[in-house]
């Protein structure tokens, strides 16, 4: 698609002109750092934030959502049924700004998830009616992050619009054709000139010394670490450590895993479904009728996500279930980190260091 | 719709917040009568029906006097529900059994009065009787007391989180208390109200109980990691859950004994007179 671009000054006036006709939400700050929220006002957005303790994904896939109303009726014949209406809540026009590329990989992810194979009504309902505005990273935006490691320092093709802060300018490449037309009709952008493409190309180079390495091995090697060590030593440690709290799991932008409830109203007669997030770390998510627990021990569990994020989720939809963004690491109050454990991990198999 | 079953509530050693939480549920969920018949509630109610199925019991047994009073309630209900801390660990009221319940006597009816005030120590109704189901925290949360009245009139076992507060709290993207600086009990603490303190920025002090695999190591390192003294912690551990950790003898994961210490002093009042001292 094309380069634009327009002056950073014009942001907020681009911001002012989505207002009205669209619900825009990006980085706010809060009162200990930063949260995807709903922006009243231009100047509440910040593109220049620290990691958020959750990931855009909550638009995607609310904390909880309303699946259906029911409620018990009697139809022409008096007979009672069951009447089922799907419900779509807050599923309105959105504008997402400032997703940040490790978090755009985590987009890419959800939409195989969700929106390949079984199309899930709900997720595309939102995901149709939602632009996704990136911003590039240029720099790390929290010192537990490991994008780099993990590949996610680029912009997968999932957004609409993806912005670069060249100096003055905002580049903005246009993913889609509605994101196109969105910033034509809402900001005075220009096409990108030729030099103005090469300061792009020097600024997008530039970024990359400002990133470190934090895993020992190549993300390629991942999977096959992770089969050498399915039985390592180190998951009985880890478990012990783990609280089972599932915060690693709630924060991280690809655990997509939901628990589904029925809620009645006061007359119990009517009622909702919803779904709400869940997590392979407590006790219950592997709990089945008898009493049966095919993850009883933490360290079963800890082991699981670890192989979902580097093998398990690679196997099925292709891509590694970690994008690096380091949540789960700012999350945890026992310093379970992913590059900490398949650090250790390849030490306990003594690995060679991948190149 | 069947016979709406009788129900009555009761109330033992408690400060009756939780009765008053379904007071006030009563208020916005006036609906709630359609569905159960409430025979004896004192704190709303003059009428005293004996003739009841299901009893809420507030408060926990802290008189041995009190124990015929729980059977005769247990002989009549086909369901006992512990309502709210007290009566479902004991609660605020175990903290006394830290003392030697004499000591605890002296200490607030004095010399002259302890002979008139039976006391023994604070502990759960389920220590005196069989409990079918509890509602948890201090106090209550009335939308969980709704769901465990629905849940029982449709014949289906209720059912209480048994994950860490953290889940909740994590899903209102809170900034986490622990990792501020600043004690919360959370990673131990069962969930079901919404993560309440943490939202409001107190840390969790643990009214609900513990979950079931709770990691006392972990959870003491991260309260010394706020430079809290093991005293501290062991005091944090059993606020609400002193009965729990009594009886888990020395399997408690508490540094300190929880066991009736009888030369401890205890601590002085609040309310005593300046010149007052404490009693030992
Ligand atoms: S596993 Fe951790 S670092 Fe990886 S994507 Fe999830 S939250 Fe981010
Ligand atoms: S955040 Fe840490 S303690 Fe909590 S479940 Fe995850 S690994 Fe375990
Ligand atoms: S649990 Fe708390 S609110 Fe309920 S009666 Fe006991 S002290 Fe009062
Ligand atoms: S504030 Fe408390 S409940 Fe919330 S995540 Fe932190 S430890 Fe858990
Ligand atoms: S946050 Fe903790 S102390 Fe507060 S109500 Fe919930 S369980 Fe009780």
């Amino acid at each position: 698609m094309s380069l634009y671009m327009f002056p950073k000054e014009k942001l907020a006036a681009f911001v002012e002109a989505l207002l009205p006709n669209y619900r825009v939400v990006g980085p706010v700050q809060t009162e200990y750092g930063y949260a995807f929220d709903d922006i009243a006002s231009p100047e509440q957005l910040q593109l220049d934030y620290t990691t958020t303790v959750l990931p855009p994904k909550k638009y995607f896939l609310p904390q909880r959502e309303v699946l259906f109303n029911f409620s018990n009726e009697a139809d022409d014949q008096g007979q009672p049924h069951l009447d089922v209406r799907p419900v779509y809540a807050d599923v309105e026009p959105t504008v997402i700004f400032g997703v940040h590329t490790c978090d755009m990989n985590g987009i890419m992810l959800y939409d195989k998830v969700f929106a390949e194979g079984y199309k899930d009504e709900h997720y595309a309902a939102r995901r149709e009616q939602t632009y996704v505005i990136g911003i590039e990273c240029l720099r790390p935006c929290d010192s537990a992050a490991f994008c780099k490691d993990m590949g996610t320092l680029t912009a997968p093709p999932v957004y609409d619009l993806h912005m670069t802060d060249v100096g003055d300018y905002y580049m903005v490449d246009a993913g889609t054709g509605r994101g196109e037309q969105l910033l034509l009709d809402h900001v005075p952008a220009t096409m990108a000139r030729k030099e103005d493409i090469q300061q792009l190309g020097h600024v997008l180079s530039a970024k990359w010394p400002n990133f470190r390495m934090r895993l020992k091995m190549s993300k390629d090697q991942t999977p096959s670490l992770l089969t050498l060590g399915y039985r390592a030593k180190l998951w009985e440690e880890l478990g012990e450590k783990c609280l089972a709290c599932g915060s690693c799991t709630n924060v991280c932008p690809t655990c997509f895993c939901f628990d589904v409830q029925d809620e009645l109203d006061i007359t119990m007669e009517n009622g909702a479904r919803a779904r709400i997030w869940d997590s392979c770390q407590l006790r219950e998510f592997a709990l089945v009728a008898g009493g049966h627990n095919f993850r009883e021990t933490k360290a079963s569990r800890v082991r699981h996500r670890v192989m979902r994020k580097g093998k398990y989720i690679k196997q099925v939809h292709g891509l590694l279930g970690c994008t690096g963004c380091g949540r789960c690491e700012r999350a945890c109050l026992v310093d379970i980190t992913i590059p900490g454990t398949l650090n250790a991990l390849s030490d306990e198999m003594q690995l060679e260091p991948g190149d | 719709m069947p016979a709406k079953p009788k129900v009555a509530f009761f109330d033992f050693t408690s400060c009756e917040g939780c009765q008053l939480t379904i007071v006030d549920l009563l208020q916005t969920h006036l609906g709630l009568v359609n569905l159960v018949e409430i025979v004896q509630f004192r704190e709303a109610m003059t009428e005293k029906g004996e003739d009841y199925a299901i009893a809420f019991i507030e408060g926990s047994c802290t008189r041995k006097s009190d124990e015929d009073r729980l059977r005769k309630i247990r002989e009549q209900a086909a369901v006992v529900v512990a309502l709210g801390a007290c009566a479902h660990l004991g609660g605020v009221n175990a903290m006394k059994n830290r003392w030697a319940i004499e000591n605890v006597q002296t200490y607030v009816y004095g010399e002259d009065g302890k002979a008139m005030y039976e006391s023994y120590e604070a502990r759960p109704i389920s220590a005196v009787i069989q409990v079918d189901a509890a509602i948890p925290g201090c106090p209550i949360d009335r939308f969980e007391f709704l769901h465990l009245v629905q849940k029982m009139l449709q014949g289906r076992a209720p059912k209480l989180p048994d994950y860490p507060l953290c889940v909740e709290c994590k899903l209102k993207e809170n900034a986490c208390l622990n990792k501020l600086g600043k004690p919360c009990l959370g990673p131990i603490t069962r969930a079901g109200c919404n993560a309440i303190c943490p939202t409001y920025g107190d840390g969790c002090e643990g009214c609900r109980g513990w979950i079931p695999e709770a990691n006392f190591d972990e959870m003491r390192e991260i309260l010394r990691g706020h430079g809290l003294s093991d005293a501290d912690i062991d005091a944090r551990f059993t606020m609400f859950n002193h009965y729990q950790m009594q009886h888990m003898g020395d399997d408690a994961p508490v540094t300190t004994t929880v066991s009736p210490v009888k030369d401890e002093p205890l601590p002085t009042s609040t309310f005593a007179a300046p010149q007052e001292e404490p009693v030992r």
